[in-house]
């Protein structure tokens, strides 16, 4: 399990980091949520290691992080790049040396991982020479060739065809129930919703909002309906029972008061409107990171 | 330990195979060899073709005297290096003044009826005075040749008319030369000439140079690709920025090693043809020990600035002020070379960034005492612990900062960052 405790890192005019906690169990994945300037990559340099933090600590089953424990962090920045003129190869065997991996092991890893990625035949070829989502599988190899304990993937999907990500996913997955500890951190909050089992969501490096995704769905709160219907549903928001709608011509999402119970909202609107579905939809996460950056933005 | 021969692994291997690697290491010989060789060349390949000379006397006094002296002067096969033309009588023809004799010269050349002509004015007098008139820049070899010529047989027309011994002459004009001798303890004498002591330690002075200066901005056009896209992160989180800085200053010296060894190699087989002297290898032993001190405290120094730059145009100023610094001894090394037992060069080889090219100097020019030696060794080797302390220090701050370049308190902040 890795551990953060009150986490600070503090520059010269500004708190990156502010006070965060959490923890990442291993066999789930853990996203890492937030607007750019959140204060993720702060977080993530730090429990790689890269940089110290003013105060707080990071440890990996119950050890505090130390150079040692390099050998045993994966690492998939978010801005990609390898060494152009290098071959893939080359490259792939440079870092997983710099992981201490042996040299018999990393042959036969590279050459799974080659074949699993389908990019075998590119093994000679000079990075340069590869299509942009190839590279980046080389980059995603080099990442994880070394087995490691812990994997930190920024933005894993972006710049993958749909197919690509697929085969992305599978293999994170695969890394997840073989009880790697495994933390995410996206924009793409369709991604997370999918992934993730644990969030913490950061704006301007504090934290906003963190836990379980179903109980911060459930915790969210929101009263939210969803009605198809034939006619007009123009009169729907001046309802006393009603927040707001978002009207997508044949359907709406209805945002009710928190006292209103749907069963009753759907009799008092029946008469009304030819409906054709009715359903309690719950907050997407997309929904939650906007509401709760907003309101955290107000304070 | 491992990760740091991983690193240096990686940056000698993926180095050497670059295109601008391997043209530097063949063309920087050529480049050296070529202005070495080229004078030479030049002189030997001298059109040998007898030149047609004119001469114009209007004492008529020296024309024969110059013909027999000249006659000594041979192409090869024995054909005559000059053919001498009276053009006295032929202009005195015209029987003008002297600003036609002068013209109607000028034209012979101009009509190729002579390649050049010598122009005697106050013949016979003591203000005697010479012009060599050609339609093309003066060859200086004929120039002297000429000279020497007419001084002789001016002075023998002065004895003879004097009624001195003309083998008199020949006793005046032999000057003796000052042989200059360099003298050590195990009593082997040697002829010491500027040239070759110039030449020997300035072949080592300018190579550093080049290295640093080629080396420097591979170093720093590198770091900033790792660092544009982000592979330092990666790398910084496999291994620590002082292993990865020494790992990479590791992989360059030895790059550099190779590149001398392969240099060392084509020199020794030059020296084998007889064209460089084998005096420049006397040192050799301690000149490499001083060179690659020298390199490895230098790249210590500009991979910690190095690290700061963050665009391209930065890495460039960079570069110019590394030459600056570099430009520093070559400044020093000509008043050493004059002067080499003085002061202040005794000072400047106790200031690491001298310390060096000077050494590199004086151990060519005058035998070092041992113990300067080792002083200065092992001032080189502490400042190359400070120097890479130092810059791990920048460098572990300067890798991952982004956009704009410190300012110098800033730089010092981060140095005394812990």
């Amino acid at each position: 399990m890795l551990s953060v405790k009150n986490l600070t890192k503090e520059y010269k005019n500004v708190t990156a980091v502010n006070d965060i906690s959490f923890n990442v169990e291993p066999g789930k994945i853990f996203g890492l949520l937030g607007p750019n300037g959140a204060g993720k990559t702060t977080t993530i340099r730090i429990a790689l290691n890269i940089i110290r933090p003013t105060s707080g600590s990071v440890s990996f089953e119950g050890k505090p992080i130390t150079n040692e424990f390099s050998n045993d962090i994966g690492y998939l920045p978010e801005e990609r790049g390898l060494y152009k003129k290098s071959k893939v190869i080359d490259v792939i065997n440079y870092f997983a040396s710099l992981k201490n991996l042996d040299k018999n092991r990393t042959a036969d890893r590279a050459k799974y991982w080659l074949n699993k990625l389908g990019i075998e035949n590119y093994r000679v070829n000079k990075i340069e020479e590869l299509s942009k989502g190839n590279q980046q599988k080389v980059q995603f190899i080099t990442a994880i060739i070394h087995d490691p304990k812990l994997l930190i993937l920024d933005e894993p999907f972006s710049g993958f065809d749909p197919i690509n990500q697929q085969l992305i996913r599978e293999t994170i997955l695969s890394f997840v129930n073989s009880g790697k500890v495994v933390i995410l951190s996206t924009h793409q909050m369709e991604t997370a919703e999918k992934l993730c089992s644990d969030i913490l969501l950061l704006n301007k490096g504090k934290e906003v909002c963190k836990g379980s995704l179903s109980e911060i769905k459930r915790d969210f709160g929101t009263n939210n309906v969803k009605i198809e219907f034939e006619g007009n549903a123009s009169f729907l928001i001046s309802l006393p029972e009603v927040n707001s709608v978002d009207l997508y011509g044949i359907y709406a999402e209805v945002h009710l008061r928190r006292d209103v119970k749907p069963a009753e909202f759907l009799r008092n609107i029946s008469d009304k409107l030819l409906i054709n579905q009715f359903s309690v939809i719950e907050p997407t996460l997309n929904k939650i990171f906007i509401d709760a950056i907003n309101s955290s933005n107000k304070k | 330990m491992n990760k740091i021969i991983s690193v240096a692994k990686w940056e000698f291997l993926e180095k050497i195979k670059t295109r601008a690697f391997l043209i530097s290491m063949i063309v920087t010989p050529v480049i050296i060899i070529a202005f070495a060789i080229m004078p030479t060349l030049l002189e030997n390949h001298e059109t040998d073709v007898t030149k047609l000379v004119g001469v114009v006397d209007k004492s008529e006094t020296y024309f024969s005297g110059l013909q027999e002296k000249l006659k000594e002067e041979k192409l090869s096969g024995d054909l005559p290096r000059y053919v001498l033309v009276n053009l006295t009588p032929d202009s005195q023809a015209t029987n003008n003044g002297n600003e036609d004799i002068v013209k109607y010269s000028d034209n012979k050349v101009f009509n190729d009826k002579v390649n050049s002509y010598l122009l005697i004015k106050n013949g016979g007098t003591d203000s005697v005075r010479l012009q060599w008139r050609s339609n093309s820049t003066a060859n200086y070899k004929d120039i002297r040749n000429f000279e020497q010529a007419f001084n002789e047989v001016r002075i023998d027309l002065k004895f003879k008319k004097k009624g001195i011994d003309t083998s008199l002459k020949k006793y005046l004009s032999s000057q003796i030369a000052i042989q200059p001798i360099k003298i050590n303890k195990e009593g082997e004498d040697k002829e010491s000439d500027f040239l070759t002591v110039f030449f020997s330690s300035f072949v080592f002075i300018i190579l550093l140079m080049i290295m640093i200066m080629s080396s420097g901005g591979m170093l720093v056009r590198s770091l900033l690709e790792e660092k544009s896209n982000r592979l330092i992160e990666i790398l910084v989180s496999s291994c620590t920025p002082t292993q990865l800085l020494t790992g990479k200053i590791l992989g360059l010296s030895m790059l550099n090693l190779f590149q001398i060894v392969i240099w060392t190699v084509i020199g020794i087989a030059l020296t084998g043809a007889a064209t460089i002297s084998p005096e420049i290898f006397e040192n050799i032993g301690l000149d490499l020990v001083y060179f690659v001190l020298g390199f490895i405290f230098y790249t210590g120094i500009f991979v910690g600035l190095g690290a700061t730059a963050t665009t391209e145009q930065e890495a460039q100023q960079f570069n110019s002020y590394i030459s600056m610094i570099l430009i520093l001894p070559i400044v020093f090394a000509i008043s050493t070379i004059q002067n080499p037992n003085s002061e202040i060069v005794h000072i400047l080889s106790y200031f690491p960034l001298t310390t060096p090219s000077i050494m590199l100097l004086r151990l060519n020019i005058s035998p070092v005492p041992l113990a300067d030696i080792l002083t200065t060794i092992l001032i080189l080797i502490i400042s190359i612990f400070i120097s890479i302390y130092l810059s791990s220090k920048i460098f572990k701050i300067g890798i991952l900062s982004y956009g704009k370049r410190p300012t110098l308190r800033e730089l010092i902040n981060w140095i005394k960052e812990k």
